[in-house]
């Protein structure tokens, strides 16, 4: 199942990161997301990131003890530490690259539940918040065009304020 | 161009329309049916909607437009509404502070309900009085998301730098089974210490249990990320076409959800 898995997603030119904490994962499923992680590491078709055992206040947490390591080896100041730095540290920001935004411009949860969960707390702050009550296994084209429609008819700001430029 | 193209063209382009019509119609009815249920839900005809049970309705923020927010009637019809349906705490958040700066005048700080406990001295709170239904409103606005959260960082950092401890954690994984020296020089922040820094700053409050957002965009607007955890978020519209009815059916619709709390 695990070779399955990574040769779809080398067929389909999947890139795969898996963020969350990976201590709290047994042993053998963290080297398998290792292994994972490392057969795609060249694919560019799709970057797919897998929250596992992910809390979004843990995601603000760790960025901020990053953070503090970089203080503390001299590498900034705390006073230095503005928006921007801090959303660098994130956890989906070290699985995007170049190329693409940490930040979703629309976020689709399923099941008729109308809250985060605490997924991506700082990363959607202007993501476009859809929500379904079709449940995840039945989750199918239909539905998705549906979360395209509502997503294009909006007008949207990313945040724009008078002063400051979005993140 | 040739003429069966040409009539494969016009066929495909009157489809497009008739699908197009269709959809446009289907909301039309859609529309004018939420209307006329929010008139009767304001009439009190729908007899589900006459009790509502706001027990688990401690706290509720309403995430405004900042180009809507300036429509001070519509806010203050809209706090009214609030109040006579019993909601006793309001967190209200524009991202550019416009709510903050309409409610500065009256802000006074109040100490003697319970959310006091998540704010300090700094915090924008008002205690409205009205038909002896006593609510509390805080504004706030985007220096308490994101910024609010760079600038707790920045405390932690600046703390751990004069040499203030944190509590340790023993982290389990194989990457730091290996080298346990980092272990012990790494930073530990645990959440309760982001919680304590954002109180430090001013930019702590209870997190909130319903999120109404009002505005053409169905996003919180850079709400304060660390209180959205597990917040019932609900896009209501635009704030110049609020109807009461909607606001009941919201709050119905909320004592209904079961929540886990992550458990």
């Amino acid at each position: 199942d695990r070779l399955y898995f990574c040769v779809t997603l080398c067929r389909e030119g999947t890139r795969l990161r898996i963020i969350g904490d990976r201590s709290r994962l047994p042993v053998s499923v963290q080297k398998t997301a290792r292994d994972a992680e490392e057969a795609t590491r060249n694919n560019s078709r799709l970057h797919l990131v897998l929250a596992i055992s992910y809390s979004g206040r843990m995601d603000i947490v760790q960025a901020c003890r990053k953070l503090a390591q970089k203080v503390d080896a001299k590498l900034l100041r705390p006073e230095d530490i503005d928006e921007s730095l801090f959303a660098d540290e994130l956890q989906t920001s070290c699985a995007a690259d170049e190329a693409s935004s940490s930040c979703p411009d629309l976020l689709i949860r399923t099941s008729g539940e109308l809250r985060l969960s605490n997924f991506l707390l700082w990363q959607s702050a202007y993501s476009e918040l859809f929500f379904t009550d079709t449940l995840w296994p039945d989750f199918g084209e239909a539905q998705y065009l549906q979360a395209l429609r509502a997503f294009q008819s909006r007008d949207r700001r990313f945040g724009a304020r008078k002063n400051n430029a979005a993140l | 161009m040739s003429l069966p193209s040409m009539i494969i063209k016009l066929t495909l382009g009157l489809l497009w329309c008739i699908i197009h019509l269709a959809i446009s119609l289907l909301s039309l009815c859609s529309h004018l049916i939420f209307n006329l249920e929010c008139s009767l839900i304001s009439s009190g005809l729908l007899w589900k909607y006459r009790n509502l049970q706001l027990g688990r309705l401690k706290y509720l923020a309403i995430v405004v437009d900042s180009r809507e927010a300036k429509n001070t009637v519509k806010i203050n019809q809209l706090l009214y509404w609030l109040k006579t349906l019993g909601v006793k705490y309001v967190c209200l958040y524009d991202i550019d502070g416009v709510l903050k700066k309409l409610f500065a005048p009256g802000m006074n700080g109040s100490r003697d309900n319970n959310p006091g406990d998540y704010l300090d001295a700094s915090a924008n709170i008002k205690a409205l009085d009205c038909c002896q239904k006593q609510m509390t409103i805080e504004c706030i606005s985007g220096s308490d998301g994101k910024e609010g959260i760079a600038k707790a960082a920045n405390l932690l950092c600046s703390s751990y730098l004069n040499g203030d401890s944190y509590t340790q954690e023993n982290v389990k994984s194989e990457e730091n089974v290996k080298s346990e020296e980092n272990v012990e020089n790494e930073p530990v922040f645990t959440e309760t210490d982001m919680a304590s820094a954002l109180k430090s700053i001013g930019c702590a409050g209870p997190e909130p249990d319903l999120l109404l957002v009002y505005g053409p965009a169905r996003c919180h607007l850079g709400f304060p990320t660390w209180r959205l955890r597990y917040t019932e978020i609900m896009h209501m519209g635009p704030l110049k076409s609020m109807k009461y009815g909607a606001i009941v059916k919201a709050f119905h619709n909320y004592s209904k959800k079961h929540q886990n709390y992550g458990k």
